[in-house]
């Protein structure tokens, strides 16, 4: 059983009065500072959650508690997306004996090489008088030190008592006190302590019926959310000594980590994931139809976005919806050759934008987008308006029907049929395909002036290409037209929220957190749809670290809803 | 009747109106020109010869023969000869071992002038051999009565088309060889191209419309960059190369285009070559393109112009001014090693080949002995639309040349001097 959200128009009413509410309240109207005035709404939180390390927080954990040299030769399983975000996949997905097994070799390796003459001393704290001497002393230190780092959270005295006695047990058998804290630590990588994001509930409850997670598992949840990583040893100090308890400290907190070096890290990571662009490990073109792809431009494509994501958000303090209208190409030569525009730069990023004359505007008109949705040898409308929709504005589409007949829309070397459009509007007439084609052809037809790897064309088969489209009731023009269109769009910013919020929780919210999802809307909308300004939101927020006792999330989640077609 | 013709006339205009369109629209689309200027590269280079010599009876005596016994190619050769049981592996084994152990061993790749003429080598001396390439000189040349005051004379060729007055005598030199022939190897130096090495740009500047103009300015580069290949190492569009910056290597004269051909007045060019590593110039006087420029961009034709004969000794025979990639000679047995042994593989003699591009050069008298020094030289060439930026770009092992890490002469350990010996 699924709880239904509360309908559209109610909950744009709503938005929209607490948004005016804020304006009205606040002097500042766009800044990254969340609105002063502002009272969170109350909020039945959500249950506490077991998640999984993605491998990005994987590895950047490691990197953060032994350091980016430390190689991590490991191929990890393929992430499960759900509800269209791998941070939601992780909370639901198992662990098969494959990502075990890869783990395990993860864990030996960054033992042995942490472990290894050459760099143990970076690493133990202490050292026996001989290597063949079991130094308890120097176990100890080393297990406390990196096991709060790697469980985020301070370890019990039975369970460092229960690590040193592996490690005793280990010296005992290879006679080497280095051998066996290798052999410690291995067990530490790959305890679920490590490879889980275990969340605890604090024992005292806040108040009656509701209550927070624990400390460290609100310093672990803030740290993930704000760095991609573990807590540092600041985090962890202010859960340990109980300050971040206090509102001032929990905000001093988030600042550091919003104005620290891996803040854009985490803005990064979570559009890797909102954009699907996992999606790359698999994407594959034509060789004979599309040359110019190889590996080289697919990682080209995806960091352009990215920089272009983080250079407007973050170094810009830009508006998010001026995501889907800038101009901003950043180019290395390998995309130049897509895109069709010259790069003196060789070796590196050259900053500039877009011609004017191929009429690209936001990151929908990107490759990393435009190639992501398309079939292997050919553009799609349809691919590209269902990701338009379900990315951008967090709409559901459905699978086609298994007996569809695909054989006119493969078809693109007819002439009777030169273009997509040609072909869509023949197929679209089924009865079974229109109803669904009908809400995600018009938006993709805007692109049709960019083939299935993106490049910029005028022509299909020799006829002029028609990129009027639609979204919703707007019409307008190609790429420029759609990014006004998606900008304007109403479910765009709320959209994002969601995403953001289910990125920061790893679950859906639940029916009692929707007054504090239109209290997000309406702070992202106060601060001028500064992204910063939402997550710090989030992060300092009650409901982020509120928990609902006994909350069964497999009954409550929330989902992306039926496109309807209609934005009011 | 007077209706008829201009109900007529109407239609023929409406037709040749939307023809025009048609053709404008076309032009105005072409995405290769942006403000009268558009860049190429060069994305295939041979040189333009002709039909094998099986096909066109070119060569009435035969095919060009290399050394009878490969030690010949040494100047003192006693004691070199291949042994009675002796493999033909052993004994190049055993030619190698000696040539680089004493300075004595001096070889005829690297000293062609101190050669005895060469009988084995063959030209084409077919009559009518119809040959790619353009008429430079405007002339039909013959060695019995020259057409034009021509202190080298020659006979010219027929073009594959009839024409007349093709200057390709280049091909009279190699036709007759059989790793020129459509199977042979030594047509084929655009792989080193393809992997890198060298590359070659042109640039159009000043186009109003790209199938007439009076007037355009032509580039022609060599290229700072590698060429830009797909999966399947085909040359890619619309990639972007810097020119080299020597300004040997910049050539720039001016052209014109007429029903989609460009021309090109003369200019010195000269764009890099490489053969085992070992660097080299590649220079054509006198050069000229003639290509054939369509709407997407795609050029074919010729580069044609007149090479100096050491100059096309040095690069495609011998190699002895090769350098290294720091700019400084190649080793010794590298430059030797590599010409003798493509005069091994390829089936001719070094000073044959000297002769003959001597006997068959067509211009440049020298002015005290009335030798003719260069040859006419033709190369067909295919070029993609790209972007030429004219931007000193750093390497990717700039820092590590800076900081001492450059490249440094694997193949001879010994001082230059003592390798200089030829």
């Amino acid at each position: 059983m699924f709880v239904k959200p509360v309908g559209t128009f109610a909950r744009y009413v709503m938005g929209a009065a607490l948004a005016l509410w804020l304006i009205a309240a606040t002097s500042a109207g766009a800044s990254n500072a969340a609105p002063q005035l502002l009272a969170e709404p109350q909020s039945s939180g959500g249950p506490a959650m077991l998640r999984r390390l993605t491998e990005a927080q994987y590895r950047a954990t490691i990197a953060d508690v032994f350091g980016p040299d430390i190689p991590i030769p490991a191929r990890f399983e393929r992430a499960l997306r759900a509800e269209g975000l791998i941070a939601m996949g992780t909370s639901e997905a198992g662990l098969s004996a494959f990502a075990m097994e890869q783990y395990n070799t993860a864990a030996s390796s960054i033992a042995a090489v942490v472990l290894s003459a050459e760099q143990r001393q970076r690493f133990v704290p202490c050292a026996p008088v001989v290597a063949e001497a079991f130094n308890a002393h120097c176990a100890r230190k080393f297990v406390q030190r990196y096991g709060a780092r790697l469980y985020r959270r301070t370890l019990e005295a039975g369970e460092v008592g229960g690590l040193l006695d592996v490690a005793r047990s280990a010296h005992a058998r290879l006679n080497d006190f280095y051998a066996a804290l290798e052999f410690t630590l291995v067990g530490m990588l790959v305890a679920p302590d490590f490879l889980l994001r275990i969340e605890q509930v604090q024992g005292q409850p806040a108040e009656a019926g509701h209550s927070r997670l624990d400390i460290f598992t609100r310093a672990t949840r803030l740290s993930y959310f704000l760095t991609g990583s573990a807590p540092d040893e600041e985090l962890l100090q202010a859960a340990a000594d109980g300050s971040l308890d206090a509102h001032e400290e929990l905000a001093r907190q988030v600042d550091r980590l919003m104005s620290g070096p891996r803040y854009t890290g985490a803005v990064r990571e979570f559009f890797t994931d909102m954009l699907r662009f996992d999606l790359f490990d698999d994407l594959a073109k034509d060789p004979l139809i599309y040359p110019a792809f190889n590996p080289t431009v697919a990682a080209d494509a995806q960091e352009q976005t990215l920089r272009t994501i983080t250079d407007h958000l973050l170094v810009n303090e830009g508006d998010y919806r001026e995501l889907f209208t800038t101009r901003a190409a950043p180019l290395t030569r390998s995309l130049g050759i897509v895109y069709r525009q010259p790069v003196p730069m060789r070796n590196d990023w050259q900053e500039g934008e877009f011609s004017a004359r191929s009429g690209r505007a936001g990151i929908q008109s990107h490759v990393s987008f435009l190639a992501l949705h398309s079939h292997p040898g050919r553009s799609s409308p349809t691919l590209r308006g269902k990701a338009i929709r379900e990315v951008f504005l967090c709409q559901h589409m459905p699978d086609p029907p298994v007996d569809v007949d695909f054989t006119g829309i493969n078809d693109d070397t007819s002439t009777a049929r030169p273009t997509a459009r040609d072909r869509l509007r023949a197929h679209a007439t089924e009865t079974q395909c229109k109803g669904c084609h009908w809400l995600m052809d018009p938006a993709g037809l805007a692109l049709e002036h960019y083939d299935g790897l993106g490049t910029f064309r005028t022509r299909e088969n020799g006829a002029a290409i028609d990129v009027s489209g639609a979204l919703d009731s707007r019409e307008f023009v190609a790429a420029a037209g759609l990014g006004e269109a998606l900008s304007e769009h109403p479910q765009a910013t709320s959209c994002l929220v969601r995403r953001m919020y289910r990125f920061a929780t790893g679950r859906a919210e639940l029916p009692g957190e929707h007054a504090y999802i239109e209290y997000l809307n309406a702070t992202f909308a106060a601060a001028g749809y500064r992204v910063p300004a939402l997550m710090r939101a989030i992060a300092l927020s009650d409901a982020f670290y509120r928990v609902v006792p006994n909350a069964d999330k497999s009954i409550a989640v929330g989902h992306d809803e039926d496109a309807t077609g209609d934005s009011s | 009747m007077i209706s008829n013709v201009i109900c007529a006339k109407s239609l023929f205009c409406a037709l040749l109106c939307a023809l025009l369109f048609t053709t404008v629209q076309a032009r105005a689309e072409a995405e290769f020109l942006v403000d009268g200027s558009a860049g190429f590269v060069v994305s295939s280079i041979r040189y333009a010869l002709a039909a094998d010599a099986e096909e066109n009876a070119g060569c009435p005596e035969g095919m060009t023969t290399g050394y009878a016994d490969k030690s010949e190619v040494f100047i003192v050769h006693d004691g070199l000869q291949q042994r009675d049981g002796e493999s033909e592996d052993e004994h190049l084994k055993r030619l190698f071992g000696v040539a680089f152990g004493a300075e004595s061993v001096r070889n005829l790749c690297m000293n062609p002038e101190l050669g005895r003429e060469d009988p084995g080598f063959r030209v084409v001396t077919g009559e009518n051999v119809p040959v790619f390439g353009i008429d430079m000189d405007g002339a039909t040349s013959s060695v019995d009565g020259p057409a034009v005051q021509d202190a080298c004379p020659h006979d010219d060729f027929a073009g594959m088309n009839g024409e007349s007055g093709i200057d390709n005598q280049y091909y009279r030199v190699v036709g007759c060889s059989a790793q020129y022939q459509s199977t042979g190897l030594s047509n084929s130096f655009e792989l080193e191209m393809l992997s890198g090495s060298w590359g070659m740009l042109i640039t159009l500047d000043g186009v109003d419309d790209i199938a007439n103009d009076d007037e355009v300015q032509v580039g022609i580069f060599a290229s700072a960059d590698p060429i830009q290949l797909s999966p399947n190492r085909e040359p890619l569009p619309y990639a972007t190369y810097a020119l080299h910056q020597d300004p040997r290597f910049q050539a720039r004269t001016t052209g014109r285009i007429s029903g989609g051909v460009l021309t090109t007045d003369p200019v010195d060019v000269r764009i890099e070559w490489v053969v085992n590593s070992i660097r080299l110039d590649r220079p054509l006087d006198d050069a000229r393109l003639h290509m054939i420029l369509d709407d997407e961009g795609v050029m074919d034709g010729y580069l044609a112009g007149y090479t100096n004969v050491e100059d096309l000794y040095n690069y495609n025979y011998s190699f002895r001014n090769g350098t290294d990639g720091t700019g400084n000679l190649a080793p010794l047995r590298l430059r030797a090693g590599s010409a003798i042994g493509k005069a091994f593989v390829l089936g001719y003699t070094c000073e044959g080949a000297y002769q003959a591009l001597y006997e068959f050069a067509d211009a440049d008298p020298d002015p005290a002995t009335g030798r003719c020094r260069s040859i006419s030289t033709q190369y067909q060439i295919s070029a993609l639309p790209a972007f030429v930026v004219n931007e000193a770009t750093a390497s990717s092992n700039a820092e590590l040349d800076a900081a001492g890490f450059g490249r440094t002469g694997v193949y001879d350990a010994r001082p230059a001097s003592e390798a200089e010996g030829r």
